[in-house]
Order: C-alpha cells, then sequence, then structure tokens
C-alpha cells in the first residue's frame, strides 16, 4: 500500500537477482517491484529461499542487482557508484543483522562510536546515550562475547540508530533471539523509530512482528506483494 | 578510523597463538636471508683485509710462473727504475704437530720495513728494550721465529717457548698483532732459505713501483708480474663460484621466507574478510578497510622484520664460521669476523618483512576490494568451483613452467638467468598445488578413513574445501621439501661422481704428503723410485697461473705411470691419450674446456720462465679437483718449460706382481715418516677428500634445515588459522556427537594431509630441482659434469620432515581444542 501524499523513500523497479557469473538457473529475485514512503514500518515475511535477504541486501548496496532499479531518497542505486553506495550506507542507513555482526574485538561503546565515526560524527555522548536508549547503559565496556544474545542484538540497533539513518533494514532481528527478548527488542526498534521518523523494513519469521509493522510485505518466489492478512508466513 | 585500527590491533592481542606464530614465520623468513647475506658479506669484507694485511703497502708482485725465484734477481730489481721499495718473501706452510698448517713468512725485516710497515713497527722499531737479545736472535738464531699472538694464546707458547713443526721445532722470540686472522709465523728469509732448503732462492718479490707499464716492459718475459688489484681480481675470481653459491642460498632462503610471509599475510587477510564485511555494511570505503588491513600487515612485517633482523644477525655468526671454515678448506685461508650489529641490518630486515608482507597480501587484498560487502560478510566459505579454479591455476603454471624452460635453455648467458630459470619454476610448480590436492583427495579420503574414521574423511575434506588457505601452506612445504629432495640428490649424486673421479684417478697404494702445505724432497722421490716392489712413482706439482687473464692451474705428473696403474675419466677416448702427453702435449679437465671454451686438438698458450709457449690439447678428462680448471702435463715437460723442480706429493704405486705388497707399504710409510712426510693411504685419502666435501657443504645443509623451519611455520600458521576459523564449526562437530579427541585427530589428520600432499608434490618437484641443480646450476656455476645417481635418503629425509613437521605443526591446535571445547561451543563471539 502506497500512502497518498508522501513521497516514496524506497522505489523498487523490476529487480532481478541471480547468482553466479551467468543467468542460469532459478533467480533469487524475479522482476519485483516496491515502494516505501518515509517514516513507514514494514515488515516483510516470506518463506526461506524467498529472496527477502537478497532484497534487503540489495537496497543496502551490499549487492548488486542483475537487472532493475532501485532508488533510495529519489537516487538511483546503482547511478551512485560504489563510492556513493558506500556513503550512502555511512550516513543515511542502518542495518541490524540476525546475528548482530559486531566486530568481536571492540567494546559495546566502540561498536556504536564507530559507525558515528564512520559518519563523520564522532560523538562519544551520542554513542553512550544511544547505548542508554537501548537499556545498556553500564554495559558499555563490555566485549561482544561477554553480552547476551539479546544484549548483542540492541548494541545492534544502538549502532544502527545513533547515526539518525532515514532507512533501517533489519534482517530477522529477533530470528536469534528467544520470545520474551525477541519482543523487547522489537519494542526498541519500532519506537525508537517512530520517535525519530526512521523507515524501518524487517525481514521477519516472527508472526509478532505483524503488530509493529503498519504494512506487511508477502515475499513469495522472489516477488513482493502486499498482504493483510498477516497470517502465520511459513517457517 | 581509530575505532577500525584498534579493533585490528586487539584482534591481534586476542588471537595471540596465531600472531605469535605469525611473526615467528615473518622473522623466520627475513634471518633467513639476512643471516645468509650477512656471512656471505662477512666472508667477502675478510678477505679483502687479509690481502690487505699480508701485501701491506705493495703495488705489485714478481714471481716465477711456477716455482722459486733466483735471490740474485733482487741485485738486478734495485737498480731498475720503477722500482720505489722492495722486499723478498719466502711464503711457505709448516705443520704443526697434532694441528693445521700454519703460514710461514720468511722476510727481510729491514727490507719489509717499506711495505709492511705494521710489522716492522710493532716488532722491530719499537721493541721493549728489556727483550733486545730475543730480537738479536731472530736473525742469529736459524730456529728463531715471531709468532702471532692469538696462535701464540691457542698452543699457550710465550716468547722463549718451542715448539715442533713438520720442518723441525722453532723458538719463540717473541709475539705480534696480527689482524688478517690467519696464524702466522715470521722468520727472518736467510733462516727461512735454511728451513725450507731453498739455499739461493726465494718464492716472490713484493714491490713498490712508480711505472707499471715501463717496469712490465722490462719484466714481464719468464717472469709473472701482478698488481695488487690483479691480486685482489685473482682471489676474488676464485671465489667467484662460491660466491655465487652463496648468493644462490640467499635467494632460495628469500623466496622460501617470502612464500611463507605471503602465506602469513594472506592468512592475515583471508581470516577476517567477515570483519571486513562488517565494516563495508557499515559504511566504510574499501580503502578504509584496506588501510586498515595494510596497516596491520606492515605492523607485523615491521615486528617480524626487526625480529628476524634480530635472528638472523645471530645465525649469521654461526654460517660465518661455516662459511670461512669451507674456504679456508677450499681456497685460502679465510677467517671472517661476523658483521657487527648495526641499524642497518635492522632496517634491511624490516624493509623485507614489509615488502614481502606487502606482496603477500596484494592478491587477497585485491579480492577483498573487488568483492562485494554481502560475500565478504558471510566470513569464511566452501572453497566454491575447486576444480575450476584448480585448473585456471594449472593452465597458468604451465605458462610459468614454459617460462621457466626458456630462462633455463638461455642459462648459457649467465649462471643469474638459471637462479632466475629454477624460482620460475618453482612458482610454476607451485600452481599445480590445488590440482594434485583435487587429484589426490580421493586416495587420501579412502585412507584417511580407514585410519581415522569419520574425523579422517572430514580432515581430507577440509583440506580440500578451504584450499584457499591450505593450498599456499602446502606449496611452501612442498617447495622446502623439494629444496631438501633436490639439494639432498645433487649433493649426493656429486657425491657420487666424486667417488667414481677418486676410484678412476687416484689409484695409489700410498699418498706421500698430501695436504699441499709440505713439499716432497725430490732426491726422497728419487730414492722411492729406486726401492724394490715399486712399481712407479707419480710426483705430483699443482701450480696456479694464469690463462688469458684468469687464475687456473698446471698440473705437473707422471704421464707413464699415470696410464700404467690409473684409468682416468676420459670424455673423449681412453688411455691411450697418455702417449701424446708424454710428448710434451697437455690434457685439459672438464672445467678448463668449458670455462675457456678450449676443445681437443686447440692449443693453450701460457707464460713459461723463458716466454710463452704453446701446448697441443690432446683429450679431455672430468675432474673435480678445481672449478677454475687445470693444465695437465707430464713432469718433464714442465720442468722443460717452467725450471720447476718442486714436488707437491707423491702418489706410490706398488709392483702388482711383487709378492710382498705390505712390506712395500710399510716400508714406505717408515721412510716418508723419518723424513716428516705425512703419509696417506688411498683409503684415507678419499676419505680425507669426502670429508672436505661434505664440509664444503656445511652451508648448503644449514640452509636445508633453515627452509624446513620456515616451512613449518608456515604449515603450523596455515593450521592454526583454520582452527580460529572454524571454532564455531567445532562446537557444531560437537553437538553432532564428535568427542574433543575425535576434533583433535580431524585436526592431526588435517595436518598430515597436507603434509602428505606437500611431500607427494615434493617427489617429483625435488628431483626435477635436482636434476635442474646438476644439469644447469652445477654446470654453468662450476663447469663440471655431475652423474645424476639416485638415493632414497633425501626421499626419506623429506617423507620424515614432512610428518614430523605436520605433527609438530598440529599439537598446538590440538592443544587448544582440548583446552578450548571440553563443552560445545556453537555461540557467536
Amino acid at each position: 500500500m502506497f500512502f497518498l501524499g508522501m513521497q516514496p523513500v524506497i522505489r523498487v523497479t523490476d529487480l532481478w537477482k541471480y547468482y553466479g557469473d551467468d543467468e542460469q538457473g532459478e533467480p533469487a529475485l524475479r522482476g519485483t517491484s516496491l515502494e516505501v514512503s518515509a517514516g513507514d514500518i514494514v515488515a516483510l515475511f516470506g518463506k526461506s529461499g524467498s529472496g527477502k535477504t537478497t532484497l534487503l541486501n540489495l537496497l543496502a548496496g551490499l549487492d548488486r542487482p542483475t537487472r532493475g532499479r532501485i532508488e533510495i531518497e529519489g537516487q538511483d542505486l546503482e547511478a551512485l557508484g560504489e563510492r556513493g553506495r558506500t556513503e550512502f550506507r555511512r550516513s543515511r542507513l542502518g542495518f541490524v543483522f540476525q546475528f548482530f555482526n559486531l566486530l568481536p574485538t571492540l567494546t559495546a561503546f566502540e561498536n556504536v562510536f564507530l559507525s558515528l565515526e564512520l559518519a563523520g560524527r564522532p560523538d562519544p555522548a551520542a554513542a553512550r546515550a544511544a547505548l542508554a536508549s537501548v537499556g545498556l547503559a553500564g554495559k558499555e565496556n563490555r566485549y561482544p562475547h561477554e553480552l547476551s544474545g539479546g544484549e548483542q542484538q540492541r548494541v545492534a540497533i544502538a549502532r544502527a540508530l545513533v547515526k539518525k539513518p532515514s532507512i533501517i533494514l533489519a534482517d530477522e532481528p529477533t530470528g536469534n533471539l528467544d520470545t520474551h527478548t525477541g519482543t523487547h527488542i522489537l519494542d526498541l526498534l519500532v519506537d525508537q523509530c517512530r520517535q525519530t521518523q526512521t523507515t524501518l523494513i524487517m525481514v521477519s519469521h516472527a508472526m509478532i512482528t505483524c503488530q509493529y509493522a503498519r504494512r506487511i510485505l508477502q515475499m513469495e518466489d522472489g516477488v513482493v506483494m502486499e498482504d493483510r492478512s498477516c497470517e502465520a508466513p511459513g517457517p | 578510523m581509530k575505532i577500525v585500527a584498534k579493533a585490528f590491533l586487539r584482534y591481534l592481542l586476542k588471537r595471540r597463538s596465531l600472531s605469535i606464530l605469525q611473526l615467528l614465520g615473518i622473522a623466520c623468513g627475513v634471518a633467513a636471508v639476512i643471516g645468509m647475506g650477512l656471512s656471505a658479506q662477512s666472508a667477502l669484507s675478510s678477505f679483502s683485509k687479509a690481502v690487505e694485511f699480508l701485501r701491506g703497502s705493495s703495488t705489485h708482485l714478481i714471481e716465477r710462473p711456477a716455482g722459486p725465484i733466483d735471490e740474485g734477481l733482487l741485485a738486478k730489481l734495485v737498480q731498475d727504475p720503477s722500482v720505489d721499495f722492495l722486499a723478498p718473501v719466502i711464503d711457505r706452510r709448516v705443520r704443526l704437530k697434532d694441528s693445521d698448517a700454519v703460514r710461514v713468512l720468511g722476510i727481510d725485516p729491514f727490507l719489509d720495513r717499506n711495505i709492511r710497515p705494521e710489522i716492522y713497527r710493532a716488532y722491530f722499531a719499537e721493541r721493549r728494550r728489556g727483550v733486545k737479545e730475543d730480537l738479536f736472535s731472530f736473525f742469529t738464531d736459524e730456529r728463531s721465529v715471531l709468532i702471532d699472538s692469538n696462535l701464540a694464546a691457542q698452543l699457550k707458547l710465550q716468547p722463549g717457548s718451542r715448539f715442533e713443526t713438520s720442518q723441525g721445532a722453532f723458538n719463540v722470540a717473541d709475539t705480534f698483532t696480527n689482524p688478517s686472522g690467519e696464524p702466522l709465523i715470521l722468520v727472518d728469509i736467510l733462516n727461512a732459505q735454511k728451513i725450507f732448503d731453498l739455499k739461493g732462492s726465494i718464492d716472490r718479490i713484493d714491490l713498490i713501483i712508480n711505472d707499471d707499464a715501463a717496469f712490465r716492459s722490462r719484466w714481464e718475459h719468464g717472469f709473472r708480474i701482478e698488481s695488487k688489484r690483479q691480486r685482489q681480481e685473482t682471489l676474488a675470481a676464485l671465489l667467484y663460484a662460491f660466491k655465487l653459491n652463496l648468493q644462490a642460498l640467499s635467494l632460495l632462503a628469500l623466496f622460501v621466507g617470502t612464500f611463507l610471509i605471503y602465506n602469513t599475510a594472506m592468512f592475515a587477510v583471508v581470516s577476517r574478510r567477515r570483519d571486513a564485511g562488517v565494516l563495508r555494511s557499515l559504511g566504510a570505503q574499501r580503502h578504509e578497510v584496506v588501510a586498515a588491513f595494510l596497516a596491520e600487515i606492515l605492523l607485523f612485517g615491521v615486528l617480524g622484520g626487526a625480529l628476524g633482523a634480530v635472528f638472523g644477525h645471530i645465525l649469521s655468526r654461526f654460517l660465518t664460521e661455516i662459511v670461512g671454515s669451507t674456504i679456508s678448506t677450499l681456497y685460502f685461508f679465510l677467517k671472517p669476523s661476523p658483521q657487527p650489529w648495526s641499524l642497518l641490518t635492522l632496517a634491511a630486515g624490516i624493509a623485507l618483512g614489509c615488502i614481502a608482507s606487502l606482496l603477500g597480501a596484494a592478491a587477497p587484498l585485491i579480492e577483498l576490494i573487488l568483492i562485494e560487502p554481502v560475500k565478504a560478510i558471510r566470513g569464511r566459505v566452501a572453497y566454491k568451483g575447486g576444480t575450476k579454479k584448480a585448473g585456471k591455476f594449472a593452465l597458468t603454471g604451465i605458462v610459468v613452467l614454459c617460462t621457466a624452460a626458456v630462462f633455463l635453455v638461455f642459462s648459457f648467458y649467465h649462471v643469474y638467468v638459471g637462479y632466475a630459470g629454477t624460482f620460475i619454476f618453482l612458482l610454476g610448480v607451485s600452481l599445480f598445488t590445488g590440482l594434485t590436492v583435487m587429484f589426490v583427495a580421493p586416495a587420501l579420503r579412502w585412507l584417511f578413513s580407514r585410519a581415522g574414521g569419520v574425523q579422517g574423511k572430514l580432515a581430507v575434506a577440509n583440506i580440500r574445501k578451504n584450499m584457499g588457505r591450505t593450498a599456499v601452506a602446502i606449496a611452501a612445504f612442498m617447495v622446502a621439501l623439494s629444496m631438501s629432495i633436490g639439494l639432498g640428490s645433487m649433493i649426493e649424486s656429486f657425491r657420487y661422481s666424486l667417488i667414481w673421479w677418486m676410484n678412476s684417478q687416484l689409484k695409489g697404494e700410498l699418498y706421500v704428503s698430501t695436504k699441499g702445505d709440505i713439499d716432497v724432497p725430490e732426491d726422497f722421490y728419487e730414492e722411492l723410485k729406486g726401492m724394490p716392489g715399486i712399481g712407479g712413482v707419480d710426483a705430483y706439482r699443482n701450480v696456479q697461473v694464469t690463462y688469458r687473464g684468469i687464475p687456473t692451474y698446471i698440473t705437473a705428473i707422471n704421464a707413464s705411470i699415470l696410464q700404467r696403474f690409473t684409468q682416468f675419466g676420459w670424455v673423449n677416448g681412453g688411455n691411450e691419450n697418455w702417449e701424446p702427453v708424454k710428448q710434451g702435449s697437455v690434457i685439459i679437465s672438464e672445467s678448463f674446456s668449458r670455462r675457456f671454451n678450449v676443445k681437443k686438438g686447440d692449443a693453450v698458450t701460457i707464460e713459461g720462465t723463458e716466454g710463452t709457449v704453446q701446448f697441443p690439447v690432446t683429450a679431455i678428462f672430468y675432474d673435480y679437483t678445481t672449478e677454475h680448471g687445470l693444465i695437465m702435463m707430464d713432469r718433464s715437460t714442465f720442468i722443460r718449460h717452467f725450471k720447476d723442480r718442486t714436488i707437491n706429493s707423491l702418489g706410490v704405486f706398488v709392483d702388482p706382481g711383487y709378492p710382498d705388497r705390505e712390506k712395500v707399504i710399510a716400508e714406505v710409510k717408515r721412510r716418508a715418516q723419518g723424513r716428516n712426510l705425512p703419509v696417506a693411504t688411498r683409503s684415507e685419502l678419499h676419505s680425507t677428500i669426502l670429508s672436505v666435501f661434505d664440509n664444503t657443504f656445511a652451508v648448503t645443509r644449514s640452509m636445508r634445515v633453515l627452509a624446513i623451519i620456515v616451512a613449518f611455520f608456515g604449515i603450523a600458521g596455515a593450521l592454526m588459522t583454520l582452527f580460529v576459523e572454524r571454532r564455531r564449526e567445532f562446537g557444531i562437530y560437537r553437538a553432532l556427537g564428535f568427542s574433543v579427541r575425535q576434533i583433535a585427530g580431524m585436526t592431526l589428520f588435517e595436518g598430515i594431509g597436507m603434509g602428505l600432499v606437500s611431500f607427494l608434490m615434493s617427489t617429483g618437484v625435488g628431483t626435477a630441482l635436482a636434476l635442474i641443480l646438476i644439469k644447469v646450476i652445477n654446470l654453468r656455476s662450476f663447469n663440471w659434469t655431475i652423474f645424476y645417481h639416485f638415493t632414497f635418503d633425501p626421499y626419506l629425509i623429506a617423507a620424515i620432515t614432512a610428518i614430523a613437521a605436520s605433527i609438530g605443526a598440529s599439537i598446538y591446535p590440538i592443544w587448544k581444542v582440548y583446552r578450548t571445547y571440553p563443552q560445545i561451543q556453537i555461540r557467536e563471539e
């Protein structure tokens, strides 16, 4: 559903993605299109292998499509070039991974601060505030292996939010957490995004995600479809 | 990006074991190069210093082409307008009791003061007043000598002491400081003439002349005039092949060292792909990630290089001694002092460490630059499309091998071209590692699954699926093992050729005075010839001459004796080649023929006592006495043209028909010992030669050991990296029901598997390397043919090394497995 009067922050047109050197075999994405408005909170469901993570990686500019066009805030991601895409990730995009992907040799504070440093705004107070906002005050100096899974994911959320991006992409942010912690993380992530009017796209298997999203999308065989039912997706 | 740098540096501390292995790997690689380079440098600079000291400030020397010179020449030279100063010299050796030969210089102290003022000042002009009578005895006492202080300390001698030598007892008048390092005894020249039975003769005259051209024009016929520069060039030429050998070994060390550093640097990059991916996903630019890696790699380069410089310096002290001893055995006395520690050594080590690290990291860094972040973030992935990639590498390998072949074919231009070809060959065969792993993996899986069950099977799969890591380590280890087999086979083949040569040429029952430092009196030669039961006596004389300005040797022998009692290894023909030699022709060694491109039927022109003489070459024979080549002629021809009756040694052949051979041998021994002449039986002489031969290869053997150590760190680093990368995977294995013992077993099988593949490859590559060393490098460096001879030993040593090193390299990861995995550990860091 496209909200009238709101400018789309993400526009995907006829997106194809094949893995491998040529266009042989099954594509991960087969000509999908999508528009997402600024400040929207979107849940993307789909079976394993339906192309959810591929779409997210392409939206983040971490991977390149075989065919099709991705516009972020009106700019063609492909035309930005490698440097431009990196700059986009650095300043306008936050990414939350299922397996957290914190740098193991940096403390919680340093992991968050790194994000600010990369964005050219090295503000230690902001990093501390971000950690406090996810409930990790007092654990700034802990290394990832000294934190629980939920705490690691909170650090990852703080890392994504601290630079105040316009878009956050979350790839199964609760996939590696128990239900209670997962709910907590979703509360935190969505709440923060609402407060800051950040666009959030969450790839998920967890039905509870429906309760947080303003828009539900279903991915099937490499194509995104609107879904109003919010029924349980596949495993 | 301070935080990124911090993250990288902390990673090094967190993975201490791996970091230490990587540092040691780089350090060993650098140490091999620095150690070899410094010892070669020590030998060559000490050689210049020694020459400087013994020649003093003389500008030239004059001597006969062979043998002593009449002292009457001194009176004529004094009147020559080109001569400013002159000093007669008798330059001989005596053998100390139960010790080595020592150089004895017979000098005229007063004439010598202008040539070697240091000796004069120290011992004749500034003597302590109290010992003046001792000094006086230096001239009056025929047995009075000055002995260098080091030798005096070694023999526990003081002024007034007496010591025994092969030329009788000497009395120590005093000691003197000798900076050349060569043990030295000084004798008054008149006394030296008596001691060495050289009445009216001297060995040479050292000169300071003011007009080289004018002097040469007056004295060049019948004499050999050599300037100081020529002398240095001559000695340098003698060392040329040896120097080449040292340089080749340094390069070999550099090659293996660079391979290892490459291995290390590559691990640093590939094991951190995931971190690089995370950084990229957070918005770090490619160049920023690369800069962080480069900082880490350079840190390793600097620290490892510095440590390598220190190790190399220590190693050079050990190698310098071996190099000095080898040069002393083969060429002339040299006691090189190890190079002092300098910041330059440190700088060289750091530069080497950094350059090799950067070279090593280049390929994986380029891959990291080109890869999409999403792929990098996946971290370690299975080696996909292995066969295709291995095939591509092998195809590149074929191209590289063809290039190597071109270089080897054109090695006749210069031996360096041959060296380049050899290194390119090693690089080329390394590119076949992936394909070999693919090829032998099924057999290895069959073997390991029977030996170790499922963990054995998984170990082979891990080697194959992690080829990005394992292939370089296997290649580095393979190169080191191939070097071991190649050098070992070359040495064994050389030894075999030497034994064949000794059995064909050195067939006398006894050899008198073979050490080359004590001449045999001619009357003793005559005496032996007349002894009952003696079939023949070969009087051997060897002199260094220059041919086309390059040092070579003339050997005088008794052609008819050798024709009767020996069977030379002729390049063409048989013993009938001796007939023309008896008439005045010469035979030349293979090395002479190759060096000067002289063939059978050509003539060689040499400066004799009475002008130039042309000798027709009647045959070429295999010879391993000197790589500088030798011209062999009958003793009568030699005396006719060089007026030198000196005999260096005698080969005694007992009459085959004589009933009591043992009695004859005993009698010859008795008579020789009566004259203080050392005697050796044929087998004793053969074993002495073999022992000299074995000592000659001490440096080479050291390099073999070093290469193995370097490679050991390579394989240990590979195993450790695999271990660190797969910690989570090990947890999964535990969850699946693997015991800690099985995981440790799998690690061990991986190590042994890598060692086995390396060994399998090295059997072929090592044999090819041996053939290249024999047919190309040795032939070009030493101009002699070595006959390839297969021996099992080098292969056995390589096999044992491969297994021992693989097991040794596995020990630490296995220990870590036991220490880290008592429980299941799957969680992410």
